[in-house]
Formats: structure tokens, C-alpha cells, sequence
């Protein structure tokens, strides 16, 4: 590190498990979030250091520091990964305290290499996935599905939660399809000898019945936060509550209204105030999944999947051995027996891309056609190929249309004259 | 104060030989202008009707002969229903849509498209003759007058249509015209000098 960055406020104390302490310098990395800024640490480049911002209120600090120390003495077991992929950090779990002059200042975690990663965000535009080096297809975003509602089933074993779950939080590897789950000092806690909350939620993924009030049961929360991803990341990121008004009723702009008011309009059964948007694949979905999607953001919280029950129900379409996906026609991923998805969304596309071209072209051709039809009106110049049509369609034709003549602004000054005399006529007989 | 003098029209109202003689100069020159391709059935059939509603306007308005005793209420009904029956009975015999040359064909609309105003125009102009009917039986005279006046606005859209797409390109086609006439004019008043 240059010695120009060398500040003593860059100097604290590591205090890993077993009350072992040492010495450490800090290193800016440009990193920052809402609760803290993120740093190297000099001689541990496996790990990071996430310090707190210096405004948080010393009580906030103080029950930081509870909740950490807490996380430190009891990491929770995780989904067994391969022995080749032992250096996966699946969590951004506290490994150890950080101190300033002996104060609180925040904790040490291992790190996530950002360069084998990309967040999940990424993932619900393939476009934009493309472009971070991961060519998403099926098979593996129901793998990266399955790995990420085995992590958070693990958690839930231990009566840990998440809740702030979203796109966001949460990093995928990109050739491994594990996933690494940020900010774990967000995490709801609640076991039997220590408590703490998760004060953050995120509207978007925060489920109806936790609009306007407390989470009170942050598993449910996180079950159907994980049904939003899941969701998202199989209908090419369309929000399960996107849709387009069907009726008079007051549509909410925001997601978080329509979340709150059970507007889903992906259901086996159509919602009668909302209807699907035109891109949405969930139609290739197997009954299975639509069941359970269906039971996440349909019903009441109590018949919510588990999170238990989507690993469950992944497992089957992750595993390459159980035959429930296959090849379609073009190469795809697909479900077994159901519609090619990505087919779909394919032809769907390019055929709103050819529409919204030809629609571009006619509104930017409009003006001029618009005075063309005015030139070819007052000159009697029109070719319509309708009028053909019509005469052809009629019961009967007394005469044959003449070919039009080109008419001359006098022509069209003496049909005007005879329009005029008409609406002075009118104008006697309706007044 | 007395107003009265000011609200006295400026001039007297046109007497029936100066009208007959500008409604004359004015079909003559239509006549004399008159595009050279025949006209479609259903202009021949608005032409007629609009000659029969015409000359009877001429005679009990013009010449003053006393209407049939309780026509004034029947009026604006025989107006909207001979509409309503030439925009129905016309289309299928072939005869275009009288929409079309009612409103001016100056949008690009399908004739799928001019089928339906068409119908629509078919239908309020029967509706408008049946409320006629209607506001003149069962309300009070100034009632019926509002109602009367309140139709006029149908007729004012019309206008604002044609006006706008029809007789602006002809005012400014007849003002380049005068522009260039002038130009040349001047041209060849500056050569003489």
C-alpha cells in the first residue's frame, strides 16, 4: 500500500474466534454501501473488511457488535460443495471483530472474488448477462435457482433468515453456478440463546402481508422473496406482479401496490383485474412450478412454498440425470413435454421488433403522407386498392368507377362551393 | 344608456334578388369548375337531397311562403333522417360512403375504417332526429331552441375538419398562385418603367 494512504485510522485490531488478536492495516477499495464502506487488509488477501460508516449511532454500533460476535461463534454449516470448489465463499459471514482504539468499528469477512462472479441482477437480462461472459441458458438458471434455495434452506435450519433478499444481494459464480450471498450482518436471527432483527426490506420482494407493517415471520418472507427470483430468472426478468390493467379498477403504479393487493397475473387461473404481459414465457413452466407459483404469490402466506420445498422441486429440473430437461428443436433447454421458452420469447421479439419498426416508420412518415393525401385529394389522384376491394365486395354496381382524373384547385373550389351550400342548407333545416 | 343604435345591424339583411343573384354567380361557377370525373352515386344522392331540402329552404325561407303549420318541429328530424337513410341505403348499392364526402376525404383511413364512421354517423344523425322529435314534444320551447342550437356544434366540428384539411391547402394553393401572378405582375410593371 503507498505510504500516502497509510492513515492511523487505517490501523485496527483483528479479533478473530478464540479471542485472538493482531494487528492489521486497512486499504481503500472504493466500495461502499448503506451501512458501511468495504476494505482490503494487508497480509489477508483472502479477506475483506467491512467498517461501518462513522455517523452510525453508538447504540447501533453496540448491538452490531452483539450480532457479530454472535455470527462469529456460531457459523452455520452450508450445502457441501465439490473438494475443487473449497474456495467458494457461499456467505459473507463474520469471521472476525475489527477494532479501533479498542472500540467497535465493524468485522472481517472472506472475501468474493468479483472477477469469477456476477451479481444475480445480471442474470434477468441475458442481454446484459451476455456481456459479463455468462451465455445463461436454462439448465444452468435453474441450477443457480436450486443452489441459491439450498444455501437459504441451510440457513433456515439454523433459524436464520435473510429477508432483505434480492437480485442484488446476492453474486453467482459464473463457471461453478454457486451462489454467495452478501451483507449476512442483515440477517434475521432467532435462536434459541440470541435474537436480532433485520431492520432493511426491499418493497419489491417483501411479501403482502408485510406491507406497512413488521416481518414477523421472516422465513415466510423469504420464501417469497426467493419465489420473486425464482420467477424472475425463468421469465426473463419479468416481476411476477408486472402486468397490464384489465379493468376499470385503480391499477398501482408501483410494484410494491400491486404486491400488496395479490395482483399476479401469471396464475393457472386468469386474475380478472390484470392480465400477463405479452413477453412472459411462464405458459412453458411445467405444472409443478406453476403450482407452486401459484401457491407463493396467490394465496394466503400460510400456503406459501417453503423454501425447503423449492429445493425440493428444483432438484428434479437441476439435475442433468432426472431427464425433466430437454433439448428443443433449435438446441435450447426446455422443459420435458412443455413448449421451448426461449423459442418463445425468440418470436416473441422479433415480432414486437418488427411491429415497433413499422410502427416507428408510419409515425415518422405520417406528416408527409398526411400532406400527400391532402395534394391527392384536392387533385383526385388517389390509387386506393380499398376502393377496388370494395366495388368488388358490393351487392350492387350501378355505374363503374371513371378512373381518376387529375382534378385542379378550381375543381376543388367548386366541390367546396357546393359543400358550402349544403351547410347553409343544413344550417336552414337545423336551426 | 340606450345601446339600442349600436346593436342595429350595420347593413340591411340581403334581399332575395341579391341572393338569388350570388347563389346563381356561385353554381356557375361551380358549374364551370366542376372536376372532370363523374360523380359517385352516393354524391349524386346527397346532391338531390340536398336540391330537394334546398329548394324547399328557398321557397318557405327565401320567398317567404308560410310553412305547413307545426313544420318547425319536424325540421331539423327531416334534416338528421334523410341523412341517416342516405348513409344506410347508399353503401350497399354501391354508391361509396356519404361520410366520406361529408367529412372530406382527407385522412388515409381503410374503407373498413370509413365503413364504421359512416355507421356511426348513420346512427347519430337518427338518434339526433329522434330527440328532436322528442325535446319538441315533451319540453318547453326555449328547451327545444337550446337543444337545437346545442346540434349546431356537430355541424361546427364538421366545419373545423373541412376547414383545417380542405379549405387551408386551397387557400394557400390559390395564394401562391396570386403570389406568382403578382410577381410577374410586378415584373412586367417594372419593365415598362
Amino acid at each position: 500500500m503507498p505510504s500516502a494512504e497509510r492513515k492511523p485510522d487505517h490501523i485496527v485490531q483483528l479479533v478473530w474466534p478464540g479471542q485472538r488478536a493482531q494487528l492489521a492495516t486497512l486499504g481503500a477499495t472504493g466500495k461502499s454501501g448503506g451501512a458501511g464502506e468495504i476494505f482490503s487488509i494487508e497480509g489477508h488477501p483472502q479477506f475483506v473488511a467491512k467498517i461501518y460508516h462513522a455517523t452510525t449511532a453508538p447504540a447501533h454500533l453496540a448491538r452490531y457488535r452483539q450480532k457479530i460476535q454472535w455470527m462469529i461463534d456460531h457459523r452455520p454449516e452450508l450445502p457441501q460443495v465439490p473438494a475443487e470448489y473449497q474456495d467458494i465463499v457461499q456467505l459473507a459471514w463474520p469471521e472476525a471483530l475489527i477494532l479501533r482504539r479498542s472500540r467497535f468499528v465493524g468485522f472481517a469477512m472472506r472475501k468474493i472474488t468479483f472477477e469469477r462472479t456476477l451479481e444475480l441482477d445480471y442474470l434477468l437480462n441475458r442481454r446484459q448477462c451476455a456481456e459479463q461472459g455468462f451465455d445463461a441458458d436454462y439448465g444452468k438458471l435453474l441450477t443457480v435457482c436450486f443452489n441459491l434455495a439450498s444455501l437459504i434452506s441451510c440457513l433456515h435450519e439454523k433459524r436464520i433468515a435473510i429477508v432483505d433478499l434480492k437480485p442484488m444481494n446476492v453474486k453467482v459464480h459464473k463457471a461453478e453456478l454457486y451462489v454467495s450471498i452478501l451483507d449476512c450482518d442483515g440477517f434475521h436471527l432467532a435462536t434459541e440463546d440470541f435474537r436480532a432483527d433485520a431492520p432493511q426490506v426491499t418493497p419489491e420482494y417483501l411479501a403482502p402481508e408485510f406491507h406497512d407493517r413488521a416481518v414477523t415471520d421472516p422465513q415466510a418472507q423469504d420464501s417469497f422473496a426467493l419465489a420473486t427470483i425464482i420467477f424472475r430468472l425463468l421469465n426473463y426478468g419479468i416481476h411476477p406482479f408486472t402486468g397490464v390493467a384489465a379493468d376499470q379498477n385503480k391499477y398501482p403504479l408501483e410494484l410494491a401496490g400491486r404486491i400488496k393487493q395479490g395482483l399476479y397475473p401469471y396464475g393457472r387461473v386468469a386474475h380478472p383485474s390484470v392480465r400477463k404481459v405479452p413477453a412472459s414465457v411462464h405458459e412453458a413452466f411445467p405444472d409443478s412450478l406453476r403450482q407452486l407459483f401459484d401457491r407463493a404469490f396467490a394465496s394466503p402466506g400460510r400456503l406459501r412454498p417453503s423454501v425447503r420445498e423449492w429445493v425440493e422441486e428444483l432438484a428434479i429440473y437441476a439435475s442433468k440425470h432426472s431427464g425433466q430437461m430437454a433439448p428443443c428443436e433449435n438446441g435450447h433447454l426446455r422443459f420435458g413435454g412443455r413448449p421451448c421458452p426461449t423459442c418463445i420469447r425468440q418470436a416473441l421479439i422479433e415480432g414486437a421488433e418488427v411491429r415497433r419498426r413499422s410502427f416507428l416508420a408510419r409515425v415518422q412518415a405520417a406528416p408527409a403522407r398526411t400532406l400527400k393525401y391532402v395534394r391527392q385529394t384536392l387533385r383526385q389522384t388517389h390509387s386506393s386498392p380499398f376502393q377496388a376491394a370494395l366495388a368488388q365486395a358490393q351487392l350492387f354496381t350501378f355505374r363503374q368507377l371513371a378512373p381518376p382524373a387529375p382534378i385542379s384547385t378550381r375543381n376543388a373550389i367548386a366541390l367546396e362551393i357546393l359543400w358550402i351550400g349544403g351547410l347553409l342548407i343544413g344550417l336552414w333545416w337545423t336551426r | 344608456m340606450d345601446r339600442r343604435p349600436a346593436d342595429r345591424p350595420l347593413v340591411d339583411a340581403m334581399s332575395p334578388f341579391t341572393a338569388a343573384i350570388l347563389g346563381t354567380f356561385l353554381g356557375l361557377l361551380a358549374w364551370h369548375w366542376r372536376p372532370p370525373q363523374t360523380a359517385s352515386l352516393g354524391a349524386w344522392v346527397l346532391l338531390i337531397a340536398f336540391g330537394a331540402l334546398g329548394a324547399w329552404a328557398v321557397w318557405f325561407g327565401l320567398l317567404a311562403h308560410p310553412e305547413p303549420t307545426g313544420f318547425d318541429f319536424w325540421k331539423p328530424t327531416v334534416l338528421y333522417w334523410t341523412l341517416a337513410a342516405i348513409m344506410v341505403i347508399v353503401p350497399p348499392l354501391g354508391g361509396g360512403y356519404p361520410a366520406k364526402i361529408i367529412l372530406g376525404n382527407y385522412f388515409a383511413l381503410s374503407n373498413r375504417e370509413w365503413r364504421w364512421i359512416n355507421r356511426g354517423f348513420a346512427l347519430l344523425c337518427a338518434l339526433l332526429g329522434g330527440v328532436n322529435l322528442v325535446a319538441a314534444a315533451q319540453s318547453s320551447y326555449k328547451d327545444w331552441e337550446g337543444f337545437k342550437f346545442a346540434c349546431l356544434v356537430f355541424l361546427l366540428t364538421i366545419v373545423l375538419f373541412r376547414l383545417n384539411f380542405v379549405w387551408l391547402p386551397i387557400l394557400a394553393e390559390v395564394s401562391i398562385y396570386l403570389y406568382r401572378r403578382a410577381a410577374a405582375a410586378w415584373r412586367y410593371l417594372s419593365g415598362l418603367f
